[in-house]
């Protein structure tokens, strides 16, 4: 303290040295979290994707954050609805939070600041819960149907179920490599990488953080060609393989709320007259040929049309603001993103595909 | 500023109590005296009672606005407000969202601003300072009357909110975010949990005020100041392309009070913004204490 009286000037090395250990400290604690590579015993890529198909998960529950940079333009989405507020998974980040007892229970809420949207799966019961429009929607699946709830955008919700999809894809196309061990959520995980081999893919590298004990996936990103920024990541911040309390999946409507019964079987598609695009390629290139409805009207959307009305001045004002490409395949606008191109051209031909565009101007001269 | 309003310590009042009796400053009854007489001033003060009465006035106009012309149910109402027509506890929730914005920050950062440079202006600084009070302890008791002066703000609004929707629209079990419901008593304790949180966030502005109020002897140039930091706080923290800096704004984790309302409550989720606060806390106590004690006081 003596020396405080004295010189008084010396007081301020107290404050400055606890914003600098603060600030320091955290940026140091995240630097050496993610450069810490825990010593795992070796393990082949072979015997990790068995590690991960025969995984036995009693239960989990846990947190997700989903980031994503697709280098977009940002675009007015929709909001209101409550799949399209899933749909927005599509751009910034996010957090869910999910428990799962099994294939036939499952919930996932995606938290919003002030809200949250959950699809609740127990046994044939789907409920979609929605508290800002306080809103719940009741399905019920038959036992034929593979049970994803038909108001859940086509993302993947889990690390599991993107890993499922993308050992689907692995064929000769792929080159599996082991990357260096991590750690994820606290938890020590071997990293498999996967990697187009075709240089026409926008994809450089799916990266898969597998939980060295329970063989679980922990973390998915997805690499962009050429870069090492992470286009889109899904990974848990906090896991517990403890199973759920039950109660977790049980749904029961509160008062007040607007009920809505689906009716059972599969949806009736809005939006579907027009035919089903054409499939161009396979593996990492496959390239989709559709085309646009004849009448541009606000609304339609592209081959990936979802019934989501679209704000703004409608379809063509969108393509008027993206820029003019053309070639010996004729003329027409292009949009790309870090991970697929999507080019539309004047005759009205759609095609669209993690690649790049010189891929879709080959398609494009090919199939007319 | 009329005769009648007691700006200052009255003669017989503890603090100046301990100018007639010197040595009552030290050990914990002579603090808990000039403590006492410090939250006398805050809450007897005209001006400070009439921007209560505003925080006040906020649930009751909210509640009477919904009585008259509920929500349609429609969606595209403000968080919480759709709530309110099937249970008045949602009254004190949409009350504390709106007021958490900006009228609950700008009172803390005003009684915060006004703490020591107040004193200053008014010339009773020095008198507090030759009584045998030491700086270190001056400032704590300080902090201590802007926190509880934190923690009744937020009980203030949240308990108004409750009595105005209950006398309106009736209580009853607590639909959570979650979708699932539980007793009025259980969301009486998280409505409590709620404002514990603000609290916490609040009395970082207050630590941060409470350094600024120390840098000048100009109550109105501290309470400025301390708004501004507020409101830009809020403004930079409301710009997605800098996510980047959010993580660091003093409010950018106080909306996160609505993770005490999903079920189960992730108290992970809370974590980083008790931290952060701490973080604030910590830098700017410290930083006001080598601010206030190496100063000349003339004034």
């Amino acid at each position: 303290m003596s020396v405080f009286h004295t010189r008084p000037a010396l007081r301020w090395l107290v404050p400055t040295g606890a914003a600098l250990a603060i600030v320091g400290g955290g940026a140091a604690v995240g630097t050496f979290a993610s450069a810490a590579e825990p010593s795992l015993p070796e393990r082949s890529a072979a015997q990790l994707l068995v590690d991960l198909q025969t995984a036995q998960l009693d239960g989990l529950s846990g947190t997700v954050i989903t980031r994503a940079d697709l280098g977009l333009p940002s675009l007015p989405l929709p909001s209101g609805a409550g799949a399209a507020r899933l749909a927005s998974l599509v751009s910034g980040t996010h957090t869910l939070r999910v428990w799962y007892a099994g294939p036939d229970q499952t919930r996932v809420a995606l938290l919003d600041t002030l809200g949250e949207t959950d699809v609740i799966r127990n046994g044939s019961d789907v409920w979609f819960w929605d508290s800002q429009a306080n809103e719940a929607r009741h399905s019920t699946l038959s036992d034929s149907e593979p049970g994803r709830p038909a108001g859940a955008a086509a993302l993947p919700s889990t690390p599991q179920e993107a890993a499922d999809r993308a050992l689907a894809a692995i064929d000769p196309s792929t080159r599996v490599s082991v990357g260096r061990s991590t750690s994820v959520a606290g938890r020590d995980a071997y990293e498999l990488v996967l990697e187009p081999r075709d240089e026409g893919s926008l994809v450089g590298q799916l990266r898969f953080a597998i939980d060295a004990a329970e063989h679980v996936p922990l973390r998915f990103q997805v690499i962009p060609r050429g870069t090492r920024q992470p286009a889109f990541e899904l990974a848990f911040t906090h896991v517990d393989f403890d199973r759920p309390d039950p109660v977790q999946f049980t749904f029961n409507p509160p008062p007040g709320t607007r009920v809505i019964e689906e009716p059972a079987g599969p949806e009736p598609r809005p939006g579907k007259d027009h035919p089903e695009p054409t499939v161009v390629g396979e593996g990492w290139t496959t390239v989709l040929v559709g085309r646009l409805p004849d009448d541009n009207r606000p609304g339609a959307g592209g081959p990936d049309d979802a019934g989501t009305p679209k704000p703004g001045d409608g379809l063509r004002g969108l393509l008027d603001r993206l820029p003019a490409v053309s070639g010996a395949w004729g003329s027409g606008r292009l949009l790309t993103g870090t991970l697929f191109s999507v080019l539309v051209t004047d005759d009205g031909r759609v095609l669209a595909g993690a690649v790049t565009p010189e891929r879709l101007y080959t398609v494009a001269q090919q199939v007319r | 500023m009329s005769a009648a309003e007691p700006t200052t310590r009255a003669p017989g009042s503890p603090g100046a109590g301990a100018v007639a009796a010197p040595g009552a400053g030290h050990g914990w009854s002579g603090t808990g005296r000039f403590f006492r007489s410090e939250l006398r001033l805050i809450f007897g003060r005209r001006r400070n009672q009439a921007g209560m009465a505003v925080l006040a006035a906020f649930p009751v106009i909210i509640a009477i606005a919904t009585r008259i012309d509920p929500p349609t149910g429609g969606g595209g109402e403000a968080d919480f407000f759709a709530s309110i027509t099937g249970n008045g506890f949602f009254v004190a929730l949409a009350a504390l969202s709106v007021e958490i914005g900006l009228f609950l920050p700008v009172a803390v950062a005003a009684i915060a601003g006004d703490s020591v440079a107040g004193e200053a202006n008014l010339g009773t600084l020095r008198y507090l300072l030759t009584v045998p009070v030491s700086r270190n302890r001056l400032l704590a008791v300080k902090y201590a009357a802007i926190v509880v002066f934190a923690l009744a703000v937020t009980l203030l609004v949240a308990v108004v909110g409750l009595v105005a929707g209950l006398v309106l629209f009736g209580g009853g079990p607590v639909t959570l975010l979650s979708g699932n419901q539980v007793g009025f008593g259980e969301g009486l304790l998280r409505l409590l949990a709620v404002c514990g949180y603000l609290t916490v966030g609040l009395s970082a502005l207050g630590a941060l005020g409470l350094f600024v109020s120390t840098l000048t002897e100009q109550p109105m140039g501290a309470i400025i100041a301390n708004t501004i930091l507020v409101v830009a706080s809020q403004v930079l923290n409301a710009i997605p392309q800098l996510d980047w800096l959010h993580p660091y704004l003093l409010t950018h984790y106080w909306l996160n009070f609505a993770e005490l309302l999903r079920d189960p409550v992730a108290f992970e989720a809370l974590r980083p913004g008790l931290l952060s606060a701490a973080a604030y806390i910590v830098i700017f106590i410290s930083a006001a204490w080598a601010r206030f004690a190496g100063r000349d006081v003339t004034s």
